[in-house]
């Protein structure tokens, strides 16, 4: 949704087809799909399956080329400065970190985390 | 609103008082298990009957010549009666008698043993007492199946036999109390292959493993059988007492003999008397007629030196209430085995 | 409910201790991943809770508080054995038609189409099937009876990863279909994550660890930081394992209310459940809570990076 790929009005595969495609626990499915309903992301119509209702980005379109765009420049200062692509995978992990923390606390968010423990030197 | 609440509600579970399983469920899954066993019998014992039936029409009609010859007393009648006991007293007489004496314990070894012994082996039993049947009732369905089957065939097996050697019996050269022949006849070979099913079915529970079930199932039988033929049977009623010229070897199945001389014994003798005996009596030799055998003939070379012989014996008349006491105690003794094979697995199997 | 509970349970084989004091509540609608080295007991336990053995001490129910083995503890509970034994000498068509017999409930229609979709022929010995599809065979055989409750010992052994990978699949869409309850037993950590939702580790034959995969993780970080401070700085901390590389101290701790700010120079990370369950397999004698930590004495252990 954040890519763009899923639009509101698309169905979201069921629980069951997710699961025997990816041999994952139903019940992490079902945690994601209760999330995003609660979030007012998706809905329900009984008998026909859960549909995407809203979008998610918050960020107006100008805004996003602009992060884009200042995005690409900062990497091509850290490139000259001889940092590889795994380097600068770790330089951003670490400072996302603390940006997290400083912003609000170590809350866990599993799906980010599991990245986390990869980026450790 | 929301379509996916949970994951749906797995089948409910009944109550506490599940109905069991149809009995007769067990009896395809027998089947199909001992299928190979059954059928392999099942050609051993119809070969058997095919000669059986052949042989048997050929001796059936040889004796018909034989006693309905005209002029019994004519040489050529005597020879035919002649002829006829010698032609087949051993190929067709004894020599059959002793192969249908395993027949028991090859249906009990090769049935008993891997109902049990197979799925402990096999590690199979994981799978089949998790199934909804249930251990006890698998392994109880399971033998009295099979042993059902196994005493039937036996059974009409043996009523072939009984048909087959029907003249041996009719022209006076057996005993139908004797050993070798007893339990091949009447209903007791039924109770004996039932026993010795009982007996691989508690085996291959004990030992897990279906060769050395197999083969302690083979000595067990075989044990209990010459334990019985030779000690046991003889007990069931108790003898009858009469002088031994009296009795006719076919008629009576002498246990035990004894000599006195002026209302003491002197001496006694099982089954047939001593080298030094008969050479005490009888220097010039015994005469031995078919009828009365070694024994009537020593009997008469004590009587000329003033002895009595005695003997106790079972009258032949008393074939079927020992075929009864006989059947009776084994078949006791079978239900017994399967029960303490059925309850050992409802009990344990670590 | 929950589908395994087990109290104080002991089994003894002769003079082998199999489980000693085993206690835990396994909830439904769970895939639990039962873990342990070899000889922790975790086939006696599962054994036990399919009634193919008794108890030597102790109690085990199941499907709330049946005895394994009665009958509807049966009818809810299908069990594949390690080695997934099958009657090797019967066709496939066969074992349906056996399983079919001595069920009350089986659904014959859906495990013939299962089993052509994953191209296992009918007509074939079970015995002259491979690996991977008799595992896809008992494991039909055992959904197909529709169980509350699924108990699997080491089930991918002697798969390769492709069939692994569809021998889970099966498995979590039967969880989907039907709300089944799992508890699987297995060597495999990386596979376990992506399906286990509530984790038992057995060690020595005692429950090390028992709980839901997100709770026990929430509770747990992973502390790098100097070697140097690391000692002096364990003492203040619940050490469930701890490790050197390098320079680099690892310290995978347990969160307790009193620990304060990081101190700098150290950085702490979420653990995952492959990282999790090694610290404890390393520790024997370390237990989550509410069990005893590890205390003050954590060891650094020299580890080459």
């Amino acid at each position: 949704m954040r890519l763009g790929y899923l639009k509101p009005g698309d169905q979201l595969p069921k629980v069951r087809d997710v699961v025997a495609s990816l041999a994952i626990n139903p019940n992490t499915v079902l945690k994601s799909y209760r999330e995003l309903e609660i979030k007012g992301l998706t809905t329900g119509l009984p008998g026909q399956g859960t549909f995407i209702q809203a979008t998610v980005s918050q960020v107006a379109l100008p805004e996003l080329t602009g992060l884009r765009r200042s995005l690409l420049t900062w990497l091509a200062t850290a490139d000259t400065a001889g940092l590889d692509e795994d380097g600068i995978v770790a330089l951003f992990t670490s400072v996302l970190r603390d940006f997290r923390e400083r912003r609000g606390g170590s809350g866990v968010h599993r799906d980010a985390a599991r990245g986390e423990t990869e980026g450790v030197a | 609103m929301t379509t996916l609440a949970a994951l749906p509600a797995p089948v409910h579970l009944e109550d506490a008082s599940l109905q069991p399983l149809p009995w007769r469920r067990m009896a395809w899954v027998t089947w199909r298990q001992h299928r190979v066993a059954l059928v392999g019998l099942a050609v051993l014992l119809g070969s058997a009957a095919v000669y059986l039936w052949l042989q048997g029409r050929q001796i059936h009609h040889a004796y018909g010549t034989a006693v309905g010859c005209h002029a019994a007393t004519s040489g050529a009648c005597v020879n035919a009666i002649n002829y006829f006991t010698s032609t087949y007293n051993l190929t067709a007489r004894k020599i059959p008698a002793l192969l249908i004496q395993t027949v028991p314990a090859l249906i009990g070894a090769f049935l008993g043993p891997p109902v049990l012994a197979r799925e402990l082996e096999n590690g199979t039993f994981r799978y089949a007492w998790t199934q909804g049947f249930g251990r006890w009732r698998w392994t109880l369905a399971k033998l009295v199946f099979l042993a059902f089957l196994a005493a039937t065939a036996a059974e009409l097996f043996s009523l072939l036999w009984s048909w087959y050697y029907q003249p041996f019996i009719a022209d006076g050269q057996t005993n139908p109390l004797a050993a070798f022949i007893f339990n091949l006849r009447g209903v007791t070979f039924a109770f004996w292959t039932l026993v010795a099913f009982a007996i691989g079915g508690f085996a291959g529970l004990l030992i897990h493993r279906v060769v050395p079930a197999l083969v302690a199932t083979l000595a067990t039988y075989a044990g209990l059988a010459l334990v019985v033929g030779v000690f046991l049977r003889q007990h069931y009623l108790t003898p009858l007492i009469a002088r031994q010229q009296n009795l006719l070897a076919s008629s009576a199945w002498v246990t035990g003999n004894w000599a006195t001389k002026g209302g003491r014994t002197v001496f006694s003798f099982t089954g047939a008397p001593t080298n030094n005996m008969l050479g005490l009596f009888c220097p010039s030799g015994v005469t031995v007629k078919p009828s009365s055998g070694l024994v009537g003939g020593f009997a008469q070379c004590l009587s000329q030196h003033g002895y009595t012989l005695w003997a106790s014996y079972q009258p032949a008349s008393r074939f079927w209430p020992f075929q009864w006491i006989e059947s009776g105690w084994l078949l006791a003794l079978s239900a017994l085995l399967i029960a303490a094979t059925v309850w050992l697995v409802r009990r344990r199997v670590g | 409910m929950n589908v395994i509970e087990a109290d104080g349970l002991v089994k003894r084989y002769g003079s082998t201790w199999a489980l000693r004091e085993c206690s835990l509540a396994i909830p439904a609608g769970h895939v639990t991943a039962l873990v342990g080295p070899n000889g922790s007991g975790k086939t006696t336990l599962l054994s036990l809770a399919a009634g193919l053995a008794a108890p030597s001490a102790g109690a085990v129910t199941v499907l709330g508080g049946r005895t394994p083995g009665s009958p509807i503890a049966l009818d809810g509970i299908a069990f594949v054995a390690q080695d997934t034994p099958l009657y090797k000498n019967l066709s496939v068509v066969d074992m349906l038609h056996l399983t079919s017999n001595l069920n009350r409930r089986f659904d014959k229609a859906s495990a013939q189409a299962r089993l052509t979709e994953l191209g296992i022929p009918l007509k074939r010995k079970a015995g002259k099937l491979s690996g991977g599809q008799q595992a896809q065979l008992a494991l039909t055989l055992a959904l197909a009876r529709r169980p509350r409750l699924l108990l699997l010992d080491e089930p991918m052994a002697m798969l390769d990863p492709l069939a692994r990978h569809d021998f889970m699949a099966t498995v979590m869409a039967a969880m989907a279909d039907d709300g089944v309850s799992v508890v699987l037993s297995s060597h495999v950590l990386a596979e376990l994550e992506r399906v286990a939702d509530y984790l038992v580790l057995l060690s020595q034959g005692r429950v090390q660890v028992a709980g839901e995969v997100e709770d026990l993780l929430a509770r747990h970080r992973l502390l790098t930081g100097p070697a140097a401070e690391a000692e002096r700085y364990s003492e203040r901390l619940s050490v469930v394992h701890a490790s050197r590389g390098g320079s680099q101290a690892h310290l995978l701790v347990r969160q307790n209310a009193t620990d304060g700010p990081l101190p700098p120079g150290w950085e702490s990370h979420p653990v995952g459940l492959e990282e999790f369950t090694l610290a404890y397999l390393r520790e024997p004698d370390a237990a989550a809570p509410p069990g005893p930590g590890r205390g003050p004495d954590a060891e650094l252990s020299e580890v080459t990076t």
